[in-house]
């Protein structure tokens, strides 16, 4: 199966500053594929080279199927984008809106369009422009999902959206789930974490890591060592050992290659009068809290960088 | 198509308060202007209000298109990453054609048909002038529409664009006033073709079919820069590179006696060299005066342009640029003419008190008379063919002038010559008969193909000599109806360059 969207090495620059370096990327088709960072990490950038909005300095990318630089005109019948700061036809109603996309569109599907504007109780007759943010999301929503695309797009879709709303929104996107792949940049990770299937972590334009959800929760674990007397750190701890403490008897870190017997082993052996070891499941938000955390304790050097994504891949 | 008709669609429906402006604007511009034509006939003179309304049309007209370009091309703007139709399949080449629709039904149609109605309130066929009216387009869309249109596809807002506009009027301004500076007045060779609307054509179009193709926008903003800096610096500063195109154009005749005119130099008690300051403070003006002869019956000589070499004893030389000459045709039967140039004042002071070789290379027009049309002058308008449509107009009190109007563009150079009468018209007529001669000049001789304008109306005055305005008016003289007035057609028949020597030549007085 082709992946809907795939990069190689795509750059881009501006000016000096380096917004996304050397992505390599891979989106299975069917995929609800997040891709989560700080503010700041390239994201938006990411998906702009995605859509054509951005031409790569380097590197390219395929989305489905179509070189992203060759993106235009009919490719969009089955794309569908949404972003926060994309503008709309301000001066047009909801129904106008949807009526001028309408013809755009061989595949638009009128009962699904009529369908979501109930289901987001979308005020067909109120102008775009005086419509609150979720509306315009909603309304958004609406127009790139009504003509059932193969790929759809979102640049922080609930950012700044009050919870009813972005329920809403996340419930209508599952259910275009299973006839399409989502693409969504976020920087709120509780949102995402109930329906992402993949998840992608960038920083500083780099992609930290990029894999299924499951297996990322499954290789994540917060690990609670006893000790039978209170005791410093040893020296050379495994690198894929994140934040580690120490309080008393305590020994506290993240484990980012969580394998069961094997990790117990290990544990086992650098702690030998272990009284207790846990091995707890955890958020999607507390891994990338101590993803990030670990690295910003490092300074930004290239090696650094690199040492960091070893370290958590 | 499809897709272009739904987006011109949404643009009216969009833009209806726009179009609605703009229509307004150029019925009130085919409404009013009409009366403007008759601003030259004192008794009909519109009220000044209308008059300044008028002009006020002639700025609001392309204002209302630079509104209507802006809303109609930032409606999908070319310029950010934020636009929603960028992710929409939208086709480049159909958003375009959807703009240019939109353009040709609501600035080129109504504009055109502004046009039509005025050639037909002038007495004139619109559709036998329909090449000259789609060239007048061509024009509007070289000089006014396209590089509009390109200057919004490379901004992103009414606000940005109009600071470019700005910046770039301020530009051309800087550049004027820079080049009259360096280079004085320009001489242009005749039929030299239109490099400056070609570049603009393709530069402008260039700019616009990148954006919308490629949306490259420092690319198109460098395409609209580039070419013209370049091409402002090449004929504005570097005047030599035209010396060559001028000596093709007007080549010297083989013998003295070949030339379409002889002329020396001709001081008498009537005529004598004089000087007085130019319109530049640091300029000296110098008319040398000039005795004619040697013009063929039923010929004519227009002069073009002059270029002055002055040289003193002790080896100092001086040699003026090519500068137009104006308002100097000549007949077989004229005698005298003076020729004009300036010089620095610098160079004329230090020059003025010694004796001067001077050379005089002057680029001659010899025309050949081919229609003649002789009217006995009625009251009302008349038609002279091939010319336009002309009638007596009561110029100032004392004064009657011929007014005429030509359609979409100058006519071609002709001479009118009438008969005046020391008498007013009231008197007998058998005194009209024996009137004093006078000759007025019209039109142009390589005439634009169509000059720019948003008016497609050429109206001009013919203004014989021998009014006695000017020097004795106390004796007017009046043109009767009934006199005779002989308009006559010419055409090119070569052009040439000829040279006068004048040696011992003392500069005048400034006066």
């Amino acid at each position: 199966m082709n992946p809907t969207i795939r990069t190689e090495s795509l750059s881009k620059r501006f000016g000096r500053t380096i917004a996304v370096d050397g992505l390599d990327l891979t989106v299975p088709e069917g995929a609800i594929y997040a891709l989560v960072g700080p503010n700041g990490a390239g994201k938006t950038t990411i998906i702009k080279l995605l859509m054509n909005i951005f031409c790569p300095s380097a590197g390219r990318a395929d989305v489905l199927g179509i070189d992203s630089r060759q993106l235009a005109g009919k490719a969009f019948n089955r794309i569908g984008y949404v972003s926060e700061n994309q503008e709309m036809l301000e001066g047009m109603t909801v129904g106008a809106m949807l009526d001028y996309f309408h013809p755009f569109y061989p595949t638009w599907d009128r009962a699904l369009e009529e369908q979501l504007i109930r289901q987001f109780d979308l005020p067909l007759k109120r102008k775009l422009k005086h419509l609150s943010r979720g509306m315009k999301m909603k309304a958004a929503f609406v127009s790139s999902l009504a003509y059932r695309p193969s790929l759809i797009v979102l640049d922080e879709p609930f950012t700044g959206l009050d919870p009813l709303v972005r329920d809403e929104l996340i419930e209508g996107l599952i259910e275009r789930a299973p006839e399409t792949t989502i693409f969504l940049s976020s920087h709120d990770l509780a949102e995402i974490e109930s329906f992402s299937s993949h998840v992608g972590y960038l920083e500083q334009g780099r992609l930290l890591f990029s894999e299924e959800m499951s297996v990322l929760s499954d290789r994540f674990r917060e690990v609670i060592v006893t000790l039978s007397s209170p005791s410093p750190l040893p020296a050379n701890l495994p690198a894929s050992w994140l934040q580690p403490q120490t309080v008393d008897c305590v020994v506290r870190f993240v484990h980012s290659s969580y394998k069961d017997q094997a990790t117990a082993q290990e544990v086992s052996a650098i702690f030998p009068s272990a009284r207790d070891v846990s091995f707890d499941p955890m958020t999607l938000r507390s891994i990338f809290l101590a993803i990030a955390k670990s690295n910003r304790g490092a300074t930004f050097s290239t090696s650094h960088q690199t040492a960091a994504r070893e370290k958590i891949a | 198509m499809k897709q272009i008709l739904h987006i011109f669609a949404k643009d009216v429906r969009r833009f209806w308060p726009e179009i609605l402006i703009s229509l307004a604007i150029t019925a009130a511009f085919a409404w009013l202007y009409p009366t403007q034509w008759l601003t030259m006939h004192l008794s009909a003179s519109p009220p000044r209000i209308t008059n300044q309304l008028i002009h006020l049309l002639l700025l609001l007209v392309p204002v209302s298109w630079w509104l209507l370009i802006s809303r109609l091309i930032h409606a999908e703007r070319l310029v950010g990453d934020t636009q929603f139709w960028l992710t929409r399949p939208y086709e480049w080449k159909k958003l375009l054609t959807a703009k240019l629709l939109f353009l040709v039904l609501f600035l080129y149609l109504p504009i055109f048909i502004a046009q039509c109605l005025l050639l037909a309130v002038a007495g004139f066929h619109p559709l036998s002038y329909l090449p000259g009216l789609l060239y007048n387009l061509l024009i509007i869309t070289g000089i006014i529409v396209l590089p509009l249109v390109a200057l919004a596809t490379v901004t992103s807002s009414f606000a940005r664009m109009t600071l470019t506009v700005l910046g770039i009027l301020c530009g051309i301004a800087g550049i004027l006033v820079l080049s009259s500076y360096v280079n004085m007045e320009h001489f242009t060779v005749p039929n030299e073709p239109n490099y400056a609307l070609a570049l603009v054509l393709s530069v402008c179009g260039a700019a616009v079919v990148v954006q919308y193709a490629f949306r490259k926008v420092w690319l198109a903003r460098l395409l609209l820069i580039a070419p013209p800096v370049l091409f402002i610096c090449i004929s504005e500063f570097i005047p030599s590179s035209s010396l060559s195109l001028i000596d093709r154009a007007y080549p010297r005749p083989a013998s003295t006696a070949d030339a379409p005119i002889q002329l020396s130099y001709g001081p008498d008690a009537f005529h004598q060299p004089r000087a007085y300051q130019a319109r530049r403070a640091n300029e000296v003006e110098i008319d040398i005066p000039l005795k004619l002869s040697g013009i063929g019956e039923g010929f004519a000589v227009v002069s073009d342009g002059v270029r002055v070499s002055i040289e003193s004893p002790s080896g100092f030389r001086w040699i003026s640029p090519w500068v137009p000459v104006y308002m100097t045709d000549y007949l077989p039967e004229d005698k005298d003419s003076y020729v004009k140039f300036t010089m620095p004042r610098d160079i004329y002071d230090k020059l003025k008190s010694t004796p001067l070789s001077v050379r005089l290379t002057i680029a001659l027009t010899q025309v050949q008379a081919t229609n003649i049309t002789n009217i006995s002058l009625p009251s009302r308008e008349f038609s002279v063919p091939d010319f336009g449509n002309c009638s007596p107009s009561q110029w100032m009190p004392s004064l009657t002038v011929i007014i005429c109007h030509s359609p979409v563009r100058q006519p071609p150079l002709a001479s009118v010559r009438v008969s005046w009468s020391d008498s007013s018209c009231s008197a007998s007529q058998t005194e009209h008969g024996t009137g004093v001669p006078g000759v007025g000049w019209a039109g142009k001789l390589d005439p634009d193909a169509v000059p720019f304008g948003i008016d497609p109306v050429w109206e001009f005055g013919v203004f014989p000599s021998n009014s006695n305005l000017y020097e004795h008016r106390e004796h007017p003289r009046y043109l009767c109806p009934g006199s005779s007035v002989i308009f006559t057609r010419y055409k090119l028949a070569r052009r040439a360059q000829i040279s006068l020597a004048i040696q011992d030549f003392h500069l005048p007085a400034q006066q």
